[in-house]
Formats: C-alpha cells, structure tokens, sequence
C-alpha cells in the first residue's frame, strides 16, 4: 500500500481533555441557579418589589398618612364626561369632579345640601356660577326604567349621557382610599412593613433555629432529647394560634410586636432540620479529625457543621419569608396588625372589604402586591433547591 | 420544678413505661394540653388591667361586685386550679364580653357551622386535590400538567383572604350565583369552602404531583411494566398507593391550616362559626373564651393528628412509631 495514502488526522481539539474550571460549591450553585429562567425572574420581582419600597415613596407626592379630604374614594381608571370642552368625572358616590383631558384631577365640584334632590335623585353641583347637573335616576325609581343609561350629566344645557373616555388617573396612580389617601404610596409603605416584617421575622428564626438545632443534634443524648421535646410540644398545635395569642398578650398592634410573635414561634421548624443535619453531619471525618486536633466544641459547630449545612438551611429561608409575609397579612386581617396610619398590606386588603363592591380597586393592589411577592419567592425557593441541593431535585 | 421534675422522668429517665406507642402518644397528649392550657391561662392573667378595664373607669363597688361574681378575687393559683377543675369536666366558663353566655355555648353554636364547612374543604381536598396532581404528573410537560400546576402556584400564593373576597365580588356581587354571606342557602357553602380549601388544595396537587413522578422512576413500577400488566393496573394500584404516604403526613398540617384559615374565611363569609367567635373576642379583648377556644383548638387538634398518625401506622407497614431514629 502506497505509504502517501496516509494522512495525518488534523487535530480539532476535540480530543484534548476538556478543563473545566472549578467550582466550588456555592459558584456551582449560582450557575445552576442562572439557569432556572423561573428563578431569575424571582429575584428580579423582589429586587423590583424592594426598590418599589424603599425608594417609591420619595417619588410620590404624598406620605402614607396625608389625607386630601376632597378626594376620596377616586379610582385608578376615571370616566370622564365632556361638556363644552370641560371633562368631568362621576365617582362612585356622587362626587364630581373636574378633570384634565389626560386624566389629571383638577378639583371637586361643591354640592349644597339645599340642591341635593334625594326623591327625584338628581344632585346640582356648583361650577363658578352655574351648576351642574347630575341625574341619576335612571334605572333607579320604577317611572325610569329601561334606558341604557344610568346617568346624565347636564352643564350650560348640554346633556350628555355616555364617557367620551376612560383615562387613567394621573393624580392618584392606584386611586384613593376611604380616607383619602394616596393607596400608590400606601401600598409602597405596606411593602416596606410587610417586607420588613418578614426579613427580621425570618433571620431572627434563621437565629434561634440554627443555634437550637445545632446545639440539640450535635450535644446528643439527654440534652437532645429534652430539647426536641419542648419543640414537639410547641409544634403540636397550630403555630398560627400562638401568635394570635402572643399578639392579644401584647394587646394589640405595632411593628415590634409582630416580629417579636412571629419570630418566636416559627424557629421550631428551622430547629428541627438544623438537627437533622447536624446528626448526620457530626458523624463525618472532617469533625471526627476536627476533633482529635482539639478544636472546641462551639469552633466545631459554627465553622464546621453549620457551613456544611448551609444549603437546606438557605432553602429553608427563601420559603419562610413568604409565610412570613403570609402570616403578617393574615393577622393584619384579623386586626392584630400595625397600628395605623401605617398599613401593611395585609391592613390595607382589610380595609378595602367593607366598600368591595363600590370600590374594588383598593383590594386589588395590595392583594395582587402580595401575591406577586409569595410568587417571586416561590420561584426563588424552588430554585434554590434545585439548585443546592441536587438530589432534592423533583420533576 | 416538680412539674418540669415529673416531665422528665415520663420521657426521659422512666421511658420504659411509655414503651408503647399508643400510651406514649396519649400521655404526651395531655402533657401538652395541660401546658397549653397553663400558658394560655398564665398569658391572659397577666394582661395589665383585669378584663372589666374600660377607657372609663368603673366605680369600685361595680368593679368588686364583677370580681366577685367572677371568682376574680380568689389568689391566682386557685383560680387556676378552678380553671383546670371546670376543664376536666368540659366547662370553659363564662365569656366576658358576651353577657349571660359561656364559653362553652359560644362553641357548641358555632361548631356545626365550622365542621360542615371544613369536612367540605377536606372532602373536596382529598377528591379533586390528588386526582389532579395524579393525572398531571402522568401528563408531566404537557399542555394540562403546565395548567395544573399554573392554577396549583397561583392557589399556594394567593392569601385566602383575597380569594375569599373575589368570589364574593365576583360570584355573588357581579354573576349573584351566590349568596355573598351566611349558609342558610346550600349555596352559600360554595364561597366560604372553595375559599377554605383553596390552600391545602393547590398544596395537595403539587405533592402529589411530585411524589406520583418519584414513584413512577422506581424499579418496581418498571418491574410491574414489564411482567406485562395493564398500564392502569400499574398506576391504580402500584403507584398510586405508595404515591399517597407522602400525602397522608400533610394532613395534621392541612388540618392545621382549615382551623386557622376559617378565622378569616368566617369573618368574611359571615359564617356564625368558632373561627368567627375567636375573632370577634380577639377584638373584644374577652379573655376566656380566647382561652377556651384556643384550649378547644389544641385539643381538637392533637385528637385529629392522633387518629391521621395511628391511620398512618395502619397504611404503611414499614412505618414503626415509638423507635428512636
């Protein structure tokens, strides 16, 4: 055979050993967590929602207690009437208001208690010297049924009866509340308490939880027994009763006294995976040798183990901080919550129920506020685990 | 001391007498009742200002004559020993706020209202919640699996509050299907138990969902596969069964979450349930029946997580209680 038939094979570099960096575990874990689209979106929702709060109110025009007397229950989305040029809006109940072309609130009409027909349903609001009229009989009293209409709205002899348009209101971008107030601020206020409640709440279990936890699993025995005792008496009721309870014994609201009930109840869970951990970790090498070269007990704990068991603990975290806010919402809605004026969000869904069926708009923010934040941390905490600890790994 | 004393032989020095499991369960049952019921006791008493305090004060001889007929100006120890003697027979005292009613009426009127409501919450629970986390895990990535657990997340992140108020502005103000309070009309169940279950619900789905796909990678399942049975036999009865344990130990949580959640589901469905009266003497600062019906809480509690564990031994043989891990 003809020796020139041979060819060298080029090389591509296929065959070289591909090198890949080493990670160490928590690179590794960021790079997994990159991956998961979910997550990422998570993070960016609460990095958003915290930016919301903290920095929002600085751009608003109101504080979270100011109150504008005139404009009360104002929606997001106003209707406005046109009436020679003029635009006006109809609330809910029976204010009118004058309004820009773009949305922007200009003032409220005056209504004299002398020109407000309860009988015949038909209010005269003053505007300068004239009036406006409101009719909004229609489809009310039994002679007026059938129309399209509900209400008309007359100026100058111009009636009209249908919005030209539906803008939306530049001045209060959430509307108003009862009172009031500005609810865009409101519900960026409710995000810093609520948010600050679960965060503290949160490390101050994260706290207890792994210095309990670590204590009990490594020490062993009789210690351990006691204190996993206390915590299956403490967890074999609702947690949620004692908080109830802790905050009665508080006697009411206030930012402290949350954060101090939630986060003495909640530890327990955290505590009992803290062990668990702990059981298995102590029985390695590493702490055997730690050990033998006369390390202390507490160098062990903290610079060892707990390093070492980090990643459920970090999962752990991410899921308690939206049963935090969960929790925090829920006794704010049964009345246990921050005092007001402040409001978190859980006050302000509580507030919105007495009016719901006029003015659904002011659950609709702070319910679709806390939503999109146990959302965004689920997201967070489901990746985490995936991302830390792989064998968790579901689906 | 003596009790912290006696605490500590039962569990720890003497455990040879709590060898069994079921002893062990039910002793340590009362043990926590009777420390819920101190602690509750010990927390209400020692509120500044007895339950009588009003923004206006209350003449002294009213305010002795209150005390008085309450047994308020007996020393603490014995009312506490009177507290635990009336709990031993069952009666929790009389309410403070509510005049002429006693704790136990307060319970008796409102129980029906909120064990309908959560047998309802738990029936629709356990009938929807594990059929759908079961068909969407065999249908895993595809178009009804993504719907599933789309409305899955949605109920797990939704507080029931607001879920509670959408049905009612929703289905009973703009549709007017339902009535939007109280459960004189069948109807009215539907809000207040959609509501109730919501949570454990979307919960129930995912765990299933993700327990069905474990089982579904073992060996077993492909072992079953290949001696040739029928694809439904293999899901009814091998993976089905042993998909459901994990399921099984939420229920003392779910349990957990019904009693807590009617709280708020009853408050605004304006259901005259316990949850309702806990609220409303929450609100009223009326100290006993906050206790009593957090003692009735704890203890209906415990019993129901008792039976759901002894329920548990009975469906997994594997599982062994009273062994130390």
């Amino acid at each position: 055979m003809d020796k020139n038939k041979f060819v060298f094979v080029e090389q591509t570099g296929e065959d070289s050993e591909t090198v890949r960096p080493s990670l160490t575990y928590w690179q590794d874990a960021w790079r997994r967590l990159k991956k998961n689209k979910l997550s990422m979106i998570g993070i960016f929702t609460v990095i958003l929602i915290i930016l919301f709060g903290v920095l929002g109110p600085y751009f608003t025009n109101y504080s979270y207690s100011d109150q504008v007397n005139k404009y009360k229950n104002l929606a997001p989305r106003l209707e406005l009437y046109e009436i020679n040029g003029e635009f006006f809006h109809v609330s809910n109940d029976y204010n009118v208001f004058l309004v820009s072309e773009d949305g922007t609130l200009i003032d409220r009409l005056e209504l004299n208690p002398l020109n407000r027909d309860m009988l015949k349903k038909v209010y005269k609001y003053t505007y300068g010297d004239e009036f406006v009229i409101l009719d909004f009989s229609y489809n009310l009293l039994p002679t007026k049924m059938g129309y399209d209409y509900d209400k008309t709205l007359e100026y100058k002899g111009e009636v009209v009866t249908q919005p030209v348009a539906t803008k939306w209101n530049k001045t209060f971008p959430f509307g108003t509340d009862g009172l009031g107030r500005d609810l865009l601020t409101r519900v960026m206020y409710g995000a810093r308490i609520s948010l600050l409640v679960a965060f503290i709440a949160t490390l101050v279990n994260l706290f207890i939880g792994v210095i309990y936890g670590s204590i009990s699993g490594f020490e062993g025995g009789r210690l351990d027994n006691i204190m996993m005792r206390i915590v299956d008496i403490i967890n074999s009721v609702p947690l949620t009763l004692y908080v109830i309870l802790l905050m009665v014994w508080f006697r009411g609201g206030g930012l402290m006294n949350i954060i101090i009930a939630l986060s003495s109840v909640y530890w327990v869970s955290m505590a009992r995976l803290v062990r668990g951990q702990m059981l298995s970790l102590k029985e390695q090498e590493f702490v055997l040798a730690a050990r033998v070269m006369g390390v202390s007990k507490r160098k062990i704990i903290f610079k060892h183990l707990i390093p070492n068991a980090m990643g459920p603990i970090i999962v752990s975290m991410a899921m308690m901080i939206p049963s935090a806010v969960f929790t925090e919402s829920f006794l704010s809605f049964i009345g246990l919550g921050v005092s007001a004026p402040q409001a978190s969000w859980g006050t302000l869904a509580n507030n919105a129920l007495p009016g719901l069926t006029t003015y659904p708009y002011q659950l609709f923010f702070p319910a679709l506020s806390i939503a999109f934040t146990m959302l965004a941390f689920n997201f967070i905490g489901d990746g985490l685990r995936d991302a830390l600890d792989p064998r968790l790994r579901k689906g | 001391m003596l009790c912290f004393w006696l605490l500590y032989l039962f569990f720890i020095e003497r455990r040879d007498i709590l060898k069994s499991f079921y002893i062990k369960r039910i002793v340590s049952m009362l043990v926590t009742i009777i420390l819920i019921t101190t602690l509750t006791f010990t927390m209400m008493h020692s509120i500044p200002g007895g339950p009588f305090t009003r923004e206006r004060p209350v003449p002294d001889e009213i305010m002795r004559a209150l005390n008085a007929k309450y047994n308020l100006d007996d020393p603490l120890i014995i009312q506490y020993l009177n507290y635990m003697k009336g709990l031993v027979t069952f009666d929790l005292g009389p309410s403070y706020s509510k005049i002429g009613t006693t704790v136990n009426d307060l319970i008796e009127s409102g129980f029906p209202a909120s064990a309908k409501i959560g047998l309802m919450a738990t029936a629709i629970i356990v009938i929807i919640g594990i059929p759908l986390g079961v068909i969407s895990a065999l249908k895993q990535n595809k178009p009804i699996d993504y719907l599933v657990m789309f409305l899955a997340t949605l109920g797990i992140t939704v507080p029931s509050f607001v879920v509670a108020t959408v049905i009612i502005y929703v289905f009973a103000g703009k549709l007017g299907w339902i009535p939007s309070f109280g459960i004189e009309n069948k109807l009215g169940y539907i809000g207040p138990v959609i509501a109730l279950a919501g949570y454990s619900l979307s919960f129930v789905t995912r765990l299933t969902r993700s327990s069905m796909l474990e089982v579904l990678r073992q060996d077993y399942i492909r072992t079953a596969r290949a001696n040739g049975i029928k694809e439904f036999s293999v899901i009814m009865k091998h993976a089905i069964r042993n998909a459901l344990i994990p399921v099984v130990t939420y229920i003392g949580p779910m349990i957990a979450a019904i009693l807590t959640g009617s709280f708020v589901i009853e408050k605004i469905f304006v259901i005259p349930g316990i949850g309702r009266h806990f609220v409303e003497s929450v609100t009223n600062r009326d100290y006993t029946t906050i206790m009593g019906i957090t003692v009735f809480y704890a203890v209906f509690y415990l019993i129901m997580v008792f039976f759901v564990d002894v329920a548990y031994t009975l469906i997994d043989p594997r599982i062994k209680f009273g062994e130390d891990k």
